[in-house]
């Protein structure tokens, strides 16, 4: 029989993430792109920049395909990851049917700024769906994946009459558990990763643009 | 309205103006530690790097609904025994706990071996998987844990899966692969479409150098996942 290590829990923080490590590629990157077109289609601004703000809910939905939801093979209880940070039900409240658990993204932009947290819920000013004053129209989204890396995409237009300026983007994870004959919906929303443009994206009126929210491992 | 033809063609390809230049710090990052201990539980060894492959299977795992809805693509799902399954999140979704029915989703165990392989994203089992027992060559493996929360230090958080393997197989054991092994199960809601992938790989790293376990010795891997360390 073995017992995992003996060390301190101290210890262990101390040990399992090291910043010591030789200055070699890292385990990840992430960039933001944001392409700009003017009325008549023309690329108007192309800003990229690296990505740095995720929140402790990028981690709670990574464990899923890492971990699993169950406890183990012998319990029928969701992880404490799940319930602890995410606020997911242990169990899904079914006795006859089964239940399943999926998630779906969307990115939303604003244009205000703030200090980032682990547990960020929404942008600082987030720019509303519509035709009016300061609102983009919020068009197709999309997703692709390599071996390695997986990326996002919106296409939001501008037809409220006057330039707007983009200068937050948050990527939101929606997640819901779904059982057949289930009382009670589960349905969350989380903000997956926040981030301001080190300068503002400027969208003219009548202009489009796509923003890209690109996740890779380093295989 | 014309636009540019580039509109919503992917840019899957990291571009180089965003490589990592040694001073932006990775928003996330997957670490190794590794403490080799003698038959007096002597700390003789703490082995630390970097740890950099999710597999195939687990993107595709974490892939959004939208993907596979908007696309109506499917992937195939390849498990450590080289069974394969074509998979798309609809109808049936990831298993999920409820009070009777039990088709778990559920991780197995840090496997380890001798082995390596040159494309780990790729790879679907370990190129040489050390058993678990007590015969020459074995290890015993140990009752994988996780942590059951995302402890947090500032804006850095992190959890860690960690597994303790002992050696009795009378000679020394060297470990060159370490991989994640999850079960996970599809079943739609209403019970049917139930699938069981069987055992994934879905984490792989081949070690910057070897680790040799001695004879009566233990060895403990923590997989630590962190975000803005």
């Amino acid at each position: 029989m073995v017992a995992p290590d003996l060390v301190s829990e101290e210890d262990i923080a101390k040990l399992i993430i090291p910043d010591d490590l030789p200055n070699d590629e890292p385990s990840f990157k992430a960039y933001i792109e944001a392409k700009v077109y003017d009325k008549d289609g023309h690329l108007i601004q192309h800003h990229r920049q690296p990505m740095r703000s995720l929140t402790q809910y990028f981690l709670a939905l990574m464990s899923i395909p890492l971990i699993g939801t169950f406890q183990s093979s012998s319990t029928n209880y969701a992880t404490g990851i799940l319930t602890n940070v995410l606020g997911l039900p242990s169990q899904a409240s079914n006795n006859s049917d089964c239940a399943g658990i999926k998630w779906d993204f969307s990115i939303q932009l604003g244009s205000g700024s703030q200090e980032f947290s682990l547990t960020l819920s929404s942008l600082a000013a987030p720019i509303a769906n519509g035709t009016g004053p300061g609102q983009l129209t919020y068009l197709s989204k999309a997703s692709s994946y390599t071996g390695t890396s997986i990326s996002l995409f919106i296409t939001v237009q501008n037809v409220s009459g006057s330039t707007i300026n983009v200068t937050e983007i948050g990527t939101f994870w929606n997640v819901q558990v779904l059982c057949g004959s289930c009382a009670t919906t589960y349905n969350y929303n989380f903000l997956f990763s926040y981030d301001t443009f080190s300068t503002p994206v400027s969208i003219p009126n009548e202009g489009l643009a796509t923003f890209q929210v690109t996740l890779e491992f380093s295989g | 309205m014309m636009v540019g033809k580039d509109i919503g063609e992917p840019l899957t390809k990291m571009p180089k103006d965003v490589y990592y230049n040694g001073k932006d710090v990775p928003t996330f990052n997957a670490y190794l530690t590794i403490i080799v201990r003698d038959k007096d539980r002597k700390v003789i060894r703490v082995h630390r790097q970097r740890s950099h492959s999710p597999t195939y299977n687990f993107i595709y795992l974490l892939l959004p609904f939208s993907f596979y809805s908007t696309s109506g693509a499917k992937v195939t799902i390849t498990n450590t025994s080289g069974g394969s399954t074509s998979w798309a999140p609809s109808p049936s979704y990831i298993t999920y706990p409820n009070t009777q029915t039990n088709n778990p989703s559920y991780i197995i165990m840090i496997q380890v071996g001798n082995g390596s392989q040159s494309n780990p994203s790729a790879a679907t089992k370990l190129a040489a998987p050390i058993p678990s027992g007590t015969g020459s060559g074995q290890l015993v493996y140990g009752a994988v844990s996780v942590s059951s929360n995302i402890a947090v230090s500032g804006n850095s958080a992190y959890f860690y899966i960690v597994q303790a393997f002992s050696n009795e197989s009378g000679a020394n054991v060297s470990i060159t692969e370490i991989g994640i092994i999850t079960q996970i199960q599809v079943n739609g809601v209403y019970c049917g479409n139930t699938v069981n992938f069987g055992s994934l790989l879905v984490w792989y790293d081949v070690l910057s150098s070897a680790i040799t376990v001695p004879n009566q010795g233990t060895v403990t891997i923590y997989y630590t996942f962190t975000v803005n360390p």
